[in-house]
C-alpha cells in the first residue's frame, strides 16, 4: 500500500512571489500578505437566539460578538461581524479543535460553516495601503470612518469580502481581508497590481505562532 | 450611487441588486386548499406577473448580496432616485426579531 | 493627507519677477515670446516638434501656449470643409486646435493642445489633411459646402440604403473627420479608483479657493478638483487685486493655508466629468499626461469616483464666440484667451491684435495687451461707447475705438490678415494678424444640469444661469452667474461654508476675501448678418446658415436643431457654441432665448479615455477569475483549461502524442468507462442549510420532498421558478437531522443563493434556517468508473466499508482516509457508473488529486476534464445547462414524475398552467444520426422529415452534442415538440448557419446503460 501524505497548499502558491516589487527600491509603500494555517468559523444565531449566542461566545471568548459592523479581539479569536445575527470567528488552525470547541459552545443555539479553507486571508498594511485599497475598495477607510476595529462586508472585484482594521506594534494601520479561497489568486494579482507604483512588499506569515 | 444598508451603513450601488416591487404578497395556497382551481391561478398570476409601473415613490426589494447578505425594503422615487428608507426585510435578523417578538 | 498627486500652485515661478532669462538661444527663436512676465520657467527650456518642425518652449507651457510663442497660426483643418484652423482659447473648451499627440501604439488623436502641457520631446502632428497641413487636397470639400449643409446625410445619401456601407460611408468617412486612433493596443496602465469627502469643491478659482477654504477651516473633508496643471483658475491670467494684495500673492498664500489642513485633498490635473445618483462625482485624473510616457509601474490616467455629502461648483464661465464671417480664420481667438497667453504664458498671439467685443470684459484684454507692450490694432465694441473704467486707458493709448461690427476676416493658410469693419453704413479695412473677439460668458452651468437640471435666462449678463441642481450641490461664482472676482470669492466662501456646515463641521470658516467689484455691462450680440461662412460649432463645422436652414426646414426644438446640425455633437460637447446656436435659432423663430431653452446637458463634461473606464479590467484581467483547488495540479499536468463563468476548469488532459482534443476526451471516457478516472467538481455551489426548519424550507423550494430524507442519504433535486419554470438543479445531502448541504450547478450558485436567502429572509421569515455558502470551503473529486470502489479500498483506511452493501448508492458520509485525512464522501453520480464523490478541506485539494492517482494507480486512473464529464452525463442523458435554459419545465426535461403532490413548493401552481402542460410542447429527447459519419451541431433545428425548414416547420433544435465513444457516434440530447410520443421517427436536421441539412432519428435520451445497473453496482 503506498504512503498516503497531505501536504497542505495555498491557494496562492502561484500568484504570491515573495519580495519586493514594483516602483522605488526602498522601503515598500504597500506591503501584503498572505495569512496562512487559519481556522475560521461562521456562527449563525438560531432563530430568537441572538442573545443566547451572544452569551455563549462570551463564555467562550471572554468578549461579546460584535452586533455591529466590527471586530472585537479576544485571547484565543478575532469576532468579525458578518451580516444580521452573524460572525466570523478567526483563530489560528488547530485541526478540528477549535471548530469542535465551538460547536460544542453554540451547540442548539447557533449554526456553523466551517470556513477555514473556504477563504484566505491577507493583510495589506505600508503607508500607501489606504492608496492602492481605494483602487479596489470602495469602502471610505478614512481613519475617522473606518478606525481601529471598523469591519465590514463589502464587494471586491464583484465578489464579497470581510474587511476589518487593526494595528501592527507601531500603531500603523493593518487592513485584513478575508476573501473567497477560489477568487484569491485572481484578487491577489489585482490587488499587487493596484500597489506596484507605490512598491510593494509581497510574503506570507503563518497565523500559528 | 450609495445605498444605506440598515446593517452595513452607506455603501456603493454596485454591492447591491434589484427584484422590484416590495407590494405584492405572496398568496399561500396548501395543496388541499378549498379554493377553486381558477382562483388559485389567479391569485398567483397576479403575484407573478402583476406589477403597477410606479413613476414616483415605491417600495421594493433590494438584496445586499455585495456585503451582508440581507434582504432589504427600501422606499424610492424611480423618477430622482432618491432614497427615503431603507429597512430589512422581516427575516433579515431572525435572531433578534424572532427575540423581540416570542 | 499627502501624496496623492503633485500639486503645482504656481508652478516654478522663477520669472514672474521678470528676470531676464538666461536661455536667450532658445527663448529666440520664439518669434512671440515676451521678454517678460509669465508664469513659464524660463530656466526650462524644452523641446518638442510640432508636424516634424522642430521648436522651443519653456516649463508651464501648454503645447498651445508654446505654438503661440513660435508664432504658429495653423495647427488644424476642420471636421467637414477641412478649413485652415488655429488656437482660439485656452482651455478645455477648445474646439479647434486638435492634433495628434506621440506615435506608434501610445499614438492619442483629438488632443486639444490647449490642455496639453508641454513636456521635452513632445511630439505632435495635426490631422485631417492629406498630404500637409498646408496643402490639404480634402479643402475641397469646402467648395463642395452646399451638400455638406445641415441634415445632408439624410437628405443625400437616402437612397439606395445598400449603398451605404460600401460607398457613402467610407467616402465620406475619409474626407470628413478627426483624428486617427493607433489601431495597436495601449501600452500603459490606466486605474480606477474611489474617494470620500465631506464637501468636493470643482475648479481652482477665486471660488472654488474662497470654497475649500471655508469648508476646509470649518474642518470638513474637502476634495479640490482643478483640471489645469496649475491651482487658480483665471486668476492665473487675469491678476488681480485681492485683500490688497497682487491676486498671485494671494493665490500661493491660499494654497499654503490649503495644504496646510490635513483634511483638503488637492487634485490637480482632474476633470470633474459628471455627476450621478446620490451625488457621486466621476473625474478624471491625468497622472502623466505631462510627460512622454509613464515612468515603470506608473499610471497614465486614473479614473476617479468620489462619493461625497456636498459638492461646490466653481467652475467658471466660458467665453463665447460672436458669429461673423471668417470667424474661424487661425488668429481669431477668443479674448480672454489673448489675455491668458499673454499674461500666464508671456506669449503674444498678434504683432497687432484688434478686439471685438460686445461686453467690458473684451477691454481687460485691450488693458493687457498694451500692458504687455502688445500693438492694438483697433478695438470694435458695437455698443458704441468706451466702459467708463477703459475711457483713460483709450485716451492714454491713442486707440482707434470703432462703434460697429466685423463683417469680414482675410487670411489665408497663415491666417488673419485684416478685418473689415462696417460702421453704419460705412466698411474699412484694418490690418491685423489677430482678432481677439468676445461674445460674452456662459456660465458654465454643465454640472448643475446632468440631472436634467434647466438653465435658466438672465438677462442682465445675456447668459443662461443653473436651474435646479442636483441635491446638495451648490454653484457659485461665475459658475453662477456671478461674474466679478468680488461676487467669486464672496459666493464661493459663503458656498463652502454652507456645505461644511450642512455636513456637521463645527469650525469657523473665517471671512471671505475681497476684491474691488469691477463692473460687467453686456449688450447681447451673437450674429453678425453679412455675406460669408460664419461658424456657429467650430469643431463640428456648423454655420449660422445651417442654423437658419434647420429652422426653414421646421427642425425648430433645440434637440431637433442639434441632430439635425449636429450642433454640440463633437468632441467639445458644444462648449462655445451651444448657446449662441440657440440663440441664432430663437431669433431666427422670432422668439425669445428663454423660450427656446437648452437641450438636455449629460456627461461625460471632458472627454474619458475608454482605457480609464476599463481601468485594471482589461487583457487577461478583463474580469475577475475562480481557480479549482487542483487548478496548479492539472495545469502542471499540461491541462486545457475552459472558462465555464469566471471558473477555469480542466477541460481535458492531452497526453503526449495526442494531436486532437477529440482525441484525448475519448481516451478519458473510455477509461472512465471502462476503468476509473476522477475530476475536480469542486466548482458545483455548495449551500449549508441548517437549522430546526431546515428539511420544511427544502421541501417548499424543492419540487420533491427532502425533510423525510434520512441521515446519511443524498436525493437529487429540481427547482422551480415562481411562474413554474425550472431554475436549477442538483443533489443534497442530510448531514445532520439540522443540516443538509445542497449543490448548484456551477452557473448558477450564485443565483440560486440569493433566491434562497430570499425565501428564507422574506418569504418565510417565521422558519428557523441558516444559510452559508460552503463552495470554496471543499476539493471536491468525482471518482467514477467500474474500478471505483478499488480505488477506494486502496484510498480509505481499512476500518471503512465501501461495498455496495456497507456505503449503497445515494449514501453519505464522512469517511477517515489512509495518512489521517477525515473526508466526505457521497455515492453520486453524473456519468451512469458507478461513481462516488469525495470531499475534503480546500488547503488538501492538490494532496487529494496525488491521493486518488497514487491509489488509482493500479487500475489506470486517469484524471479527466468537462469535455469527457459533458459527453458521460450526454450519453447518460442527464440534463444540464443547456436543458435548463430558462424555458424549460420538469416535465419538458422528463422529471415532471418529481413533483410531489402532497406539499406545496415554489412554482408549483404556475407549472401548473395549461400552456406549460400542453402536450405539443418541446420535450427532452435523444438523436442520432441516420448516417453514422455524420458530425452533429447544437443549435440546429428539427423540422419534420420531408418538411421545408421555416419557422412554421420547426420543431425544436439539439441542445447538447458530442461524440460517443462508447457507441462510436455523435449524439445528441434535443428539445423536440412531442418528442417522446415520437421514439424512432426519422426527422430532418437543418442548421441553415452551417448549411447542413441530413436525417437524424429521435430516440430515448438515455444512451448508456438505461437500467441503471452500473452506478448501483
Ligand atoms: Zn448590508
Amino acid at each position: 500500500m503506498p504512503d498516503f501524505t497531505w501536504e497542505t497548499q495555498s491557494p496562492l502558491r502561484k500568484a504570491l512571489v515573495v519580495g519586493r516589487h514594483g516602483a522605488g527600491t526602498g522601503a515598500a509603500g504597500v506591503t501584503l500578505r498572505e495569512v496562512r494555517d487559519i481556522a475560521l468559523v461562521q456562527v449563525m444565531a438560531r432563530r430568537g437566539q441572538a442573545a443566547a449566542t451572544a452569551k455563549a461566545a462570551k463564555k467562550l471568548f471572554g468578549v461579546e460578538p460584535p452586533t455591529s459592523p466590527k471586530a472585537v479581539t479576544a485571547k484565543t479569536a478575532t469576532l468579525i461581524w458578518s451580516g444580521a445575527d452573524q460572525f466570523l470567528a478567526f483563530a489560528p488552525h488547530s485541526g478540528d479543535e477549535f471548530y469542535a470547541k465551538l460547536a460544542d459552545t453554540f451547540a442548539g443555539i447557533a449554526s456553523l460553516s466551517d470556513q477555514s479553507d473556504g477563504r484566505c486571508a491577507l493583510h495589506i498594511s505600508g503607508p500607501r495601503a489606504r492608496d492602492a485599497m481605494a483602487k479596489f475598495c470602495a469602502l471610505d477607510l478614512h481613519d475617522t470612518v473606518f478606525p481601529v476595529g471598523a469591519a465590514a462586508s463589502t464587494a471586491i472585484d464583484h465578489t464579497n469580502a470581510s474587511v476589518w482594521r487593526s494595528a501592527d506594534e507601531a500603531g500603523e494601520a493593518v487592513y485584513n481581508l478575508l476573501v473567497f479561497t477560489s477568487f484569491s489568486d485572481s484578487l491577489w494579482h489585482m490587488i499587487a497590481d493596484a500597489a506596484l507604483e507605490y512598491g510593494l512588499d509581497a510574503g506570507h506569515v503563518s497565523a500559528v505562532q | 450611487m450609495r445605498i444605506a444598508c440598515p446593517f452595513c451603513g452607506e455603501r456603493d450601488s454596485s454591492e447591491f441588486s434589484y427584484l422590484g416591487d416590495a407590494s405584492p404578497k405572496r398568496p399561500n395556497f396548501a395543496v388541499d386548499s378549498p379554493n377553486s382551481p381558477a382562483e388559485i391561478e389567479d391569485a398567483v398570476f397576479d403575484y407573478v406577473y402583476l406589477r403597477a409601473n410606479v413613476a414616483g415613490d415605491m417600495r421594493e426589494y433590494w438584496y445586499h448580496g455585495g456585503g451582508c447578505r440581507s434582504w432589504l425594503i427600501a422606499e424610492r422615487n424611480t423618477v430622482t432616485h432618491e432614497f427615503k428608507s431603507v429597512t430589512a426585510a422581516p427575516g433579515a435578523g431572525a435572531a433578534l426579531a424572532g427575540q423581540a417578538g416570542e | 493627507m499627502s501624496g496623492y498627486t503633485e500639486t503645482q500652485p504656481l508652478g516654478r515661478t522663477a520669472t514672474a519677477d521678470g528676470r531676464a532669462s538666461p536661455d536667450r538661444s532658445s527663448a529666440a527663436n520664439q518669434s512671440h515670446r515676451l521678454a517678460n512676465g509669465g508664469l513659464i520657467d524660463r530656466q526650462a527650456p524644452l523641446q518638442f516638434s510640432f508636424d516634424g518642425k522642430s521648436m522651443s518652449g519653456f516649463a508651464g507651457d501648454t503645447l498651445a501656449s508654446a505654438l503661440v510663442a513660435n508664432g504658429v497660426k495653423l495647427v488644424a483643418r476642420s471636421f467637414k470643409y477641412h478649413r485652415p484652423r488655429g488656437i482660439m482659447t485656452a482651455g478645455s473648451e477648445e474646439p479647434s486646435a486638435l492634433v495628434e499627440m506621440r506615435t506608434g501604439a501610445r499614438k492619442e488623436a483629438n488632443t486639444r493642445a490647449t490642455t496639453q502641457e508641454l513636456y521635452d520631446g513632445l511630439v505632435a502632428s495635426s490631422q485631417n489633411r492629406w498630404p500637409s497641413l498646408r496643402r490639404d487636397f480634402m479643402a475641397v470639400n469646402s467648395l463642395l459646402s452646399p451638400i455638406f449643409v445641415a441634415g445632408f446625410y439624410y437628405k443625400t445619401f437616402m437612397w439606395p440604403a445598400k449603398f451605404w456601407e460600401k460607398l457613402y460611408e467610407p467616402a465620406i468617412r475619409r474626407a470628413a473627420g478627426l483624428g486617427e486612433t493607433a489601431h495597436l493596443p495601449d501600452p500603459d496602465h490606466y486605474d480606477k479608483a474611489w474617494a470620500h469627502c465631506d464637501v468636493l469643491v470643482v475648479g481652482s478659482g477665486a471660488t472654488g479657493l474662497s470654497a475649500a477654504l471655508a469648508a476646509g477651516r470649518a474642518g470638513a473633508r474637502v476634495i479640490l478638483c482643478e483640471e489645469d496643471s496649475h491651482i487658480g483658475g483665471r486668476l492665473l491670467s487675469d491678476g488681480g487685486e485681492i485683500d490688497g494684495m497682487p491676486a498671485l500673492d494671494w493665490l500661493r498664500r491660499v494654497t499654503d493655508e490649503l495644504a496646510s489642513l490635513p483634511n483638503v485633498r488637492i487634485m490637480a490635473r482632474t476633470a470633474v466629468f459628471g455627476v450621478y445618483d446620490g451625488g457621486d462625482f466621476g473625474a478624471l485624473e491625468r497622472v502623466n499626461d505631462h510627460v512622454p510616457q509613464p515612468a515603470e509601474h506608473q499610471v497614465r490616467q486614473r479614473l476617479w469616483r468620489i462619493a461625497t455629502r456636498r459638492s461646490v461648483v466653481g467652475a467658471g464661465a466660458i467665453e463665447r464666440p460672436i458669429v461673423f464671417p471668417g470667424n474661424d480664420r487661425p488668429g481669431v481667438m477668443m479674448a480672454a484667451a489673448v489675455r491668458t497667453y499673454i499674461n500666464r504664458f508671456a506669449a503674444m498671439p498678434g504683432k497687432r491684435i484688434a478686439v471685438f467685443t460686445n461686453n467690458d470684459d473684451g477691454w481687460r484684454t485691450v488693458e493687457a495687451v498694451v500692458r504687455a507692450g502688445g500693438e492694438i490694432a483697433a478695438v470694435i465694441d458695437p455698443r458704441g461707447k468706451v466702459p467708463a473704467a477703459y475711457r483713460a486707458l483709450a485716451d492714454r493709448s491713442g486707440l482707434r475705438v470703432l462703434p460697429g461690427q466685423v463683417v469680414d476676416v482675410k487670411g489665408g493658410v497663415d491666417g488673419v490678415r485684416s478685418i473689415t469693419v462696417a460702421t453704419g453704413s460705412s466698411t474699412q479695412n484694418i490690418d491685423t494678424d489677430c482678432l481677439a473677439a468676445s461674445g460674452g460668458w456662459n456660465p458654465n452651468v454643465a454640472l448643475s444640469s446632468f440631472h436634467r437640471g434647466r438653465p435658466t435666462w438672465r438677462e442682465d449678463i445675456a447668459a443662461f444661469v443653473p436651474g435646479v441642481s442636483p441635491p446638495g450641490m451648490i454653484m457659485a461664482g461665475a459658475a453662477n452667474g456671478d461674474l466679478s472676482l468680488d461676487a467669486c470669492l464672496r459666493t464661493g466662501h459663503a458656498a463652502g461654508a454652507m456645505a461644511a456646515a450642512e455636513t456637521g463641521a463645527k469650525g469657523k470658516s473665517g471671512n471671505a476675501a475681497k476684491a474691488a467689484d469691477e463692473a460687467f455691462a453686456i449688450q447681447p450680440l451673437w450674429q453678425v448678418k453679412a455675406k460669408g461662412k460664419a461658424f456657429v460649432d467650430f469643431q463640428h463645422d456648423v454655420t449660422a446658415s445651417d442654423v437658419t436652414l434647420a429652422q426653414r426646414e421646421g427642425f425648430e426644438s433645440v434637440e431637433h436643431l442639434k441632430r439635425y446640425t449636429t450642433l454640440g455633437m463633437a468632441t467639445d460637447q458644444g462648449k462655445n457654441s451651444n448657446v449662441t446656436g440657440l440663440a441664432i435659432m430663437a431669433d431666427a423663430r422670432g422668439r425669445s432665448i428663454a423660450e427656446t431653452g437648452t437641450t438636455i446637458y449629460r456627461p461625460p463634461y471632458a472627454p474619458v479615455a475608454i482605457g480609464a473606464l476599463a481601468g485594471h479590467h482589461r487583457d487577461q484581467n478583463f474580469h475577475a477569475w475562480r481557480l479549482t483547488p487542483s487548478h496548479h495540479w492539472a495545469a502542471e499536468r499540461g491541462a486545457v483549461f475552459v472558462d465555464t463563468g469566471l471558473w477555469k476548469r480542466a477541460q481535458w488532459f492531452p497526453l503526449a502524442g495526442e494531436t486532437d482534443w477529440l482525441q484525448s476526451v475519448k481516451r478519458e471516457v473510455l477509461a472512465v468507462r471502462n476503468g476509473v478516472g476522477f475530476c475536480d467538481v469542486s466548482t458545483l455551489g455548495k449551500v449549508d442549510v441548517r437549522g430546526a426548519d431546515a428539511g420544511t424550507f427544502l421541501d417548499r423550494v424543492y419540487i420533491n420532498g427532502f425533510s423525510k430524507l434520512a441521515v446519511g442519504k443524498a436525493r437529487y433535486g429540481l427547482m422551480l421558478r415562481e411562474d413554474g419554470i425550472v431554475m436549477d438543479d442538483g443533489t443534497t445531502s442530510r448531514l445532520a437531522e439540522d443540516h443538509y448541504l445542497t449543490t448548484t450547478t456551477t452557473a448558477k450558485a450564485g443565483p440560486v443563493t440569493q433566491h434562497l436567502e430570499f425565501c428564507r429572509q422574506v418569504l418565510w421569515p417565521e422558519l428557523d434556517v441558516q444559510l452559508s455558502s460552503a463552495t470554496d470551503q471543499w476539493a471536491q473529486f468525482s471518482i467514477a468508473g467500474p474500478r471505483t470502489r478499488d480505488l477506494l479500498i486502496n484510498l480509505v483506511d481499512p476500518s471503512e466499508d465501501v461495498s455496495n452493501e456497507g456505503f449503497p448508492f445515494m449514501g453519505v458520509r464522512e469517511v477517515m482516509l489512509r495518512g489521517g485525512m477525515k473526508a466526505r464522501l457521497f455515492r453520486i453520480s453524473f456519468s451512469g457508473e458507478m461513481a462516488f464523490e469525495i470531499a475534503v478541506p480546500a488547503r488538501y485539494g492538490e494532496a487529494m488529486a496525488r491521493n486518488i492517482m497514487k491509489a488509482g494507480e493500479p487500475f489506470g486512473v486517469v484524471p479527466y476534464g468537462t469535455e469527457a464529464l459533458g459527453v458521460m452525463r450526454i450519453e447518460k442523458g442527464h440534463v444540464a445547462g443547456p436543458e435548463l435554459n430558462g424555458m424549460t419545465t420538469a416535465s419538458d426535461l422528463g422529471l415532471g414524475g418529481m413533483a410531489s403532490k402532497k406539499k406545496d413548493f415554489i412554482g408549483r401552481i404556475m407549472a401548473g398552467r395549461e400552456a406549460l402542460m400542453a402536450p405539443d410542447r418541446q420535450v427532452v429527447v435523444g438523436i442520432k444520426p441516420v448516417d453514422k459519419a455524420r458530425r452533429l451541431r447544437s443549435g440546429a433545428h428539427v423540422v419534420p422529415k420531408g418538411a421545408i425548414p421555416g419557422p412554421e416547420t420547426d420543431q425544436g433544435y439539439l441542445t447538447s452534442v458530442c461524440f460517443s465513444p462508447v457507441l462510436d457516434h455523435w449524439i445528441a440530447l434535443a428539445l423536440v415538440e412531442r418528442g417522446r410520443e415520437r421514439i424512432g421517427e426519422i426527422v430532418r436536421i437543418c442548421d441553415p448557419l452551417r448549411n447542413e441539412d441530413y436525417e437524424a432519428e429521435i430516440c430515448s435520451p438515455v444512451f448508456y446503460d438505461p437500467e441503471g445497473g452500473r452506478q448501483r453496482a
